[in-house]
């Protein structure tokens, strides 16, 4: 009985072509002899990077007779001519399939990615508060700056500059500060990709992407630091502005 | 008296102690959200394996209860010889099965649990009666909303999955309870029948999916588990403290992250108290000055700032703890959607040692970044700064 084993497991037991091995159903000891026809490169799935046991292929009969299922199939994976639709084909086999469910694969593919959607929405949830923690942060850097600074804007005020130049001149800062920082957050969310993705490929052995930096992602970077800015800046001017500018000299 | 200097010195700024406050605040919560994460899913998982007081599972060698649909066979020869031993009180054996039942409405899919109603550990009847004839059927709660069955309802049901439905070996049963199932993930309907019942149906006679091991007061699960490995090499033994740890690997993602967010969550605070303090302080390089001139001790000027610093740390902790809280409860609603858990499994769980854990890091994060710029302060040139400072 010819069999094909994943290289994790050729690795681990180290096992060649040619190899004699023995396979057996559940609960039957002993088994079946068995060969070792090749190593095989398991297609990269997402859902079984939890999966822990190795994965061997064998000819379905010869799987069927192991089993005790003879005539017994799990799922069949259809090809259509070039002109079927899959949601049409699906909804035909339905009807005259009793007891079995056919699924076009965008819709297997969509249900079997749950674990997936819900890790993308706890993702999105810890992002939303970093941004969070990020936006308060600035806000007291800026805060602290303008602070530092309150004595030179209070002269600036009493030879004649206005509120509206140092307001704009507040928030300009504070914007350029967050896209800055937000450029240089990109520069190490790219390093952590490529690290994440090393780890976790020799992790689990596979080519699939685990961090991936986009262009939307870029965008919508971007787009918060500098919204995130133009807030800590408007916070900071106010707070600087609403002093009076004699006293702040005096002090 | 310190502490009254350091508050005073706090409200002498509120707008900034108050973004100091939400920004550390922030941080204590995702640090404290993030050691919650990383040690509730094993609080809660082993909680709910030993829920019922069965401390061992029986599986298929090389596999996790209910992992894959492969069977132990002469199950009831398996099972006399486990009651028979000294280290088990008492065995459950439970066989599971894809099913469609059908009311008056589309077949939907249920999960079927065939149990021995005096040896169970997998449901809590909330109305009717355990089933223990053929033809009864125990109907989760949530399904029978669903499918607005009642005790005394009918409903027909078919197992064996795939196209073996179509062969015609359906029964009708009779809805004689109402239940919560344990195990159950959101959204699966879950019902229940007699071991033999659903052994008949799914066509697996004498077959078992899992038993559910119980060992004697006073004797350790381990040690039990360890004995009956030796005696039943043929299939797996596990305790739940075992069973925790293999379900903690495939979930080692969530610990990982845990670990890396709670570092960060760290780092942050003391940049943050750090970046506030030392501007703090340079701003007080005069009076600092003075005081030291007129007496006052080095140390009692490091002591006065570094209670500031531990101050802010403290109230804003205090804060986070309380947001973190709610982030947490944010946070495991969404994570509650994970699919093959059980419902009743908690991601983030309270515990008073975390909390104080998370406290005392976030205290020495805060006394670290605290002590550089009260130690440069404390140890500044008197003469030089007041003449500096007067210029």
């Amino acid at each position: 009985m010819p069999v094909l084993v994943e290289p994790r497991l050729a690795r681990v037991a180290r096992l060649q072509t040619g190899d004699p091995l023995r396979v057996s159903g559940p609960g039957e000891p002993g088994g079946c002899p068995a060969v070792v026809a090749g190593v095989f490169d398991p297609l990269a799935d997402p859902a079984r990077l939890a999966a822990d046991r190795p994965r061997v292929l064998l000819h379905l009969p010869h799987l069927a007779g192991l089993t005790g299922r003879r005539d017994e199939v799990d799922r069949f994976s259809v090809r259509l001519r070039a002109d079927g639709s899959d949601t049409d084909v699906a909804a035909k086999l339905g009807a005259i399939l009793p007891g079995a469910q056919a699924l076009p694969t965008a819709t297997v593919s969509e249900r079997s990615s749950t674990t997936f959607a819900v890790v993308s929405r706890f993702h999105r949830a810890i992002a939303l508060i970093t941004i969070g923690a990020g936006g308060v942060f600035l806000a007291c850097i800026m805060t602290l700056k303008v602070q530092e600074r309150r004595s030179h804007v209070a002269a600036l005020r009493l030879i004649g500059v206005s509120r509206r130049t140092l307001l704009g001149w507040v928030i300009a800062e504070a914007a350029v500060v967050a896209v800055l920082g937000g450029v240089l957050g990109l520069g190490v969310g790219a390093i952590a990709t490529a690290i994440i993705n090393a780890y976790y490929r020799g992790v689990y052995e596979t080519t699939l992407a685990f961090a991936m930096v986009t262009p939307e992602t870029i965008w919508l970077a971007i787009a918060l630091a500098v919204v995130l800015g133009l807030a800590a800046g408007v916070i900071a001017a106010f707070h600087l502005l609403s002093r009076d500018a004699l006293e702040e000299v005096e002090r | 008296m310190i502490l009254r200097y350091a508050s005073r010195e706090l409200l002498a700024h509120p707008l900034r102690t108050l973004l100091a406050i939400g920004g550390v605040a922030v941080a204590s919560a995702m640090l404290l959200d993030m050691l919650m994460l990383g040690g509730g899913l094993s609080t809660s998982f082993s909680e709910l394996l030993t829920v019922r007081g069965y401390e061992l599972r029986v599986s298929p060698r090389g596999t996790l209860p209910l992992d894959t649909d492969v069977t132990l066979r002469n199950a009831e020869a398996l099972v006399s010889e486990l009651r028979a031993r000294d280290e088990v009180a008492g065995v459950a054996p439970v066989l599971a099965a894809n099913a469609l039942l059908e009311t008056d409405d589309e077949p939907v899919r249920v999960f079927a649990l065939g149990v021995d109603p005096d040896e169970q550990g997998v449901y809590t009847i909330r109305e009717g009666a355990a089933p223990r004839a053929a033809g009864q059927l125990l109907v989760g709660a949530e399904a029978a909303e669903e499918l607005g069955l009642e005790v005394g309802a009918s409903a027909h049901l078919t197992a064996g999955g795939g196209l073996r439905v179509g062969r015609g070996i359906g029964e009708r049963f009779e809805v004689v309870g109402i239940a919560d199932f344990v195990y159950a993930s959101t959204g699966e309907r879950s019902v229940a029948m007699d071991l033999d019942a659903l052994a008949r149906l799914a066509g697996r006679d004498g077959q078992i999916s899992f038993a559910m091991l119980r060992v004697p007061p006073g004797q350790d699960p381990e040690a039990a588990a360890a004995s009956l490995s030796v005696v039943f090499p043929d299939v797996e033994i596990a305790s739940a403290a075992e069973l925790v740890e293999k379900a903690q690997r495939r979930l080692s993602y969530f610990r990982q992250l845990a670990l890396i967010l709670g570092t960060v969550s760290l780092v942050v605070t003391a940049l943050l108290v750090g970046t506030i303090m030392a501007v703090s302080i340079n701003d007080r390089y005069r009076t600092i000055a003075v005081l030291r001139a007129i007496g006052i001790s080095r140390r009692s000027v490091l002591v006065t700032l570094a209670a500031e610093g531990l101050l802010l740390v403290t109230l804003a902790a205090l804060t986070g703890l309380i947001l973190g809280a709610f982030i947490a409860r944010y946070l495991e609603s969404i994570l509650a959607d994970f699919p093959g858990l059980p419902e009743a499994i908690r991601f983030f769980v309270f515990q008073p040692r975390q909390t104080l854990q998370a406290f005392l890091a976030l205290l020495a994060a805060g006394a670290v970044a605290v002590a550089i710029p009260a130690w440069r302060a404390a140890g500044l040139p008197i003469a030089r700064t007041l003449h500096e400072e007067e210029m």
